[in-house]
């Protein structure tokens, strides 16, 4: 019998997505797969690595999110050792995270999104770009692009790098800032916070008439799912706290440590899809489930910070809890903006924030599990080392692959109408819209950088009859 | 002549690196006062942060034109490729749209004058194993190129069209 092997060399680069859709006889689509090939293996290549440069060597998974994984690495490792950093690691940490959440999240906004936000969905794509976006808005651009630059040099005066930091070390921060370190992170936090608070008005109204302009997708990107967020004291908590899950009719059905998470998430390999799915495992059942930041803001009760409750609470006022719509998350960024930028403020006027910042930790033949919510949600790392310090065994458990699952049937859903109506670039642009609200990290969900490479196969029996791709 | 030059590249992969091998170059020679050379691993929005008005800004990066590979060109603002024309990386804004927003947002930070020093490799998708030998040969060239300009300044200085 023929057998074709494709592979398909686009997909080795961060960046790339391939949506596979299998249809029965009669045409109709009956799965769909959003193929990701995200982890590139590092499960693999960090077995044999000497377990205390896991903080440096998994940043480098990602340049998108290299904090959150240099992080929780440096987290794991204090839960292998069993020890706390002293307060002012931690908050030498969590305002360090602060700085890459206010980066990502203010890119996220007002670069990749932002054309969006500025132009709506129907104008003319020529311009919808970051420079067509700045020609037309240069107020809401120069300050959005301001925010990102501000949240990185904070990640950068206290990570050493803005992009792939390395302080974070088992045990705390290895870096000591100097007064004058301490003076300029006074001024990149206090800055950030002014220009959050004004943006967030002018943000929401534009997303506002974003949602009003386009209740066709409100209403078919409404997918009902689980949520997995963290929670302290039941209020969020991007760096630490408990992993709470809540049910598709907002009930809280479970909360844990992220050490026990092996008893609650079922990870499995699914057919012709790079991507393993995860599932939610509680009372005996397998449940599909989302991260992110409209998980955070459905199972969390409010926010740490005032200006940011305030905004939590007109959200949930609007939306509701649980609010299933994958459209939404450019709001709880805007959400999560205001408390990063609250909370960074907040930090820096901790006195604990100058006193000693690590502690010794020995990590020799133990085992760590530790999470944080990445920008993109839970981030889970699980090292096994040896009596030698060695890497013995690699878990890691990434946002984009929990969302798989609630993708492919966003897709599936979309799909049906789009094929019907015969018009590939229509059909291109919709799937491509419904990829890109789920945020997965890949630079191709940035549609605003060029064009988007893209490629749409659609399966029939096993066999593939057309091939549609935009690069 | 207050200049600025910016050299993007990742030494890790293949010819993109040549960005990199040419800071290095530069790094070690006496430059003018008034000269700066750095270092981005990606061209994209960061530049920005590194412009300060200067009169002469230098970009110096590895390109895909269609040449035979290890030619260097010296190209002027206006024909410096759009994003789509990048090598390598899917991520980053291009370098051409990052100083359009420069010029829109922050006129006081564009640099009045924007060349592009530009090497055409062969080999972006291998990592670890250094630049190409044709592309290392060109790198003398393309450092000299970039020292003309400092030298002479953008106004009698021929491009390559």
């Amino acid at each position: 019998m023929a057998k074709t092997i494709n592979i398909d060399p686009v997909t080795r680069i961060e960046g790339h997505a391939r949506i596979l859709l299998e249809c029965n006889d009669a045409g109709t689509v009956e799965e769909a797969f959003f193929i990701v090939n995200e982890l590139r293996g590092f499960e693999r290549i960090l077995v044999g690595m000497e377990a205390h440069t896991m903080p440096q060597v998994t940043a480098r998974i990602c340049g998108v999110c290299p904090t959150a994984h240099h992080l929780v690495a440096a987290k794991a490792l204090d839960n292998a050792a069993g020890v706390e950093p002293p307060p002012a690691g931690r908050l030498l940490r969590e305002l360090m995270y602060m700085g890459h959440m206010i980066h990502s999240h203010s890119l996220s906004l007002y670069v990749l999104a932002g054309p969006d936000l500025v132009f709506g969905l129907g104008g003319a794509a020529a311009s919808q770009n970051i420079v067509g976006m700045v020609e037309h808005n240069p107020e809401l651009s120069k300050k959005g692009l301001r925010l990102r630059s501000l949240g990185q040099k904070i990640n950068e005066v206290i990570g050493g790098r803005g992009i792939h930091p390395v302080t974070a070390i088992a045990g705390g921060i290895a870096a000591k800032l100097t007064d004058a370190q301490f003076d300029r992170l006074k001024e990149l936090t206090d800055e950030a916070l002014t220009l959050a608070c004004e943006l967030a008005p002018v943000t929401k109204e534009l997303l506002f008439r974003l949602f009003d302009d386009n209740p066709v997708l409100l209403d078919k990107l409404n997918v009902p799912s689980w949520y997995l967020g963290t929670v302290n004291g039941g209020k969020l908590n991007v760096y630490d706290g408990t992993l709470r899950a809540m049910d598709e009719d907002g009930r809280i059905r479970a909360e844990f440590n992220a050490t026990d998470y092996v008893s609650y998430l079922a990870e499995r390999t699914v057919k012709r899809s790079y991507a393993k799915e995860v599932f939610l495992n509680v009372d005996g059942a397998e449940h599909m489930y989302r991260v992110s930041t409209l998980a955070r803001m459905n199972v969390v009760d409010g926010m740490e910070t005032p200006l940011a409750q305030k905004e939590f609470e007109e959200f949930r006022n609007r939306y509701g809890r649980p609010s299933h719509n994958a459209i939404l998350q450019m709001y709880c960024k805007l959400v999560e903006l205001v408390y990063c930028c609250e909370k960074a403020g907040e930090i820096m006027g901790n006195p604990e924030l100058r006193g000693p910042s690590r502690v010794a930790a020995t990590i020799n033949g133990k085992h760590g599990i530790a999470h944080i919510e990445a920008p993109r949600g839970v981030l889970i790392h699980d090292y096994k080392i040896s009596e030698d310090g060695i890497i013995q065994a690699a878990n890691m458990i990434v946002a984009t692959q929990q969302n798989t699952a609630a993708i492919n049937k966003s897709l599936k859903e979309g799909a049906i109408n789009l094929l019907e109506g015969g018009d590939d670039e229509k059909m291109l642009n919709g799937l491509e819209f419904v990829v890109r609200c789920y945020d997965p990290c890949l630079a191709c969900s940035t549609h605003a950088i060029g064009h988007m490479e893209f490629a749409v196969e659609v399966r029939c029996g096993g066999r593939m009859v057309r091939r549609i791709r935009r690069t | 002549m207050r200049t600025l030059v910016v050299c993007i590249g990742n030494d890790l992969v293949g010819d993109d690196g040549v960005g990199h091998e040419i800071f290095r170059q530069l790094s070690k020679r006496a430059l003018p006062s008034g000269v700066r050379v750095c270092l981005l691993g990606l061209g994209g929005i960061d530049i920005i942060d590194h412009l300060d008005g200067e009169e002469l800004l230098i970009v110096v990066d590895a390109v895909q034109l269609g040449q035979p590979a290890g030619t260097v060109r010296v190209l002027p603002w206006e024909d410096i490729p759009a994003s789509d024309l990048r090598p390598v990386s899917g991520h980053g804004i291009g370098i051409r749209e990052a100083l359009q927003v420069c010029r829109r947002l922050y006129p006081d930070k564009a640099a009045q004058n924007v060349y592009l020093v530009g090497v055409e490799g062969s080999c972006f998708n291998e990592l670890g194993t250094g630049l190409t030998d044709i592309v290392r040969r060109a790198v003398p060239e393309a450092v000299g190129r970039v020292v003309e300009l400092i030298d002479s300044g953008p106004v009698d200085q021929p491009a390559d069209r």
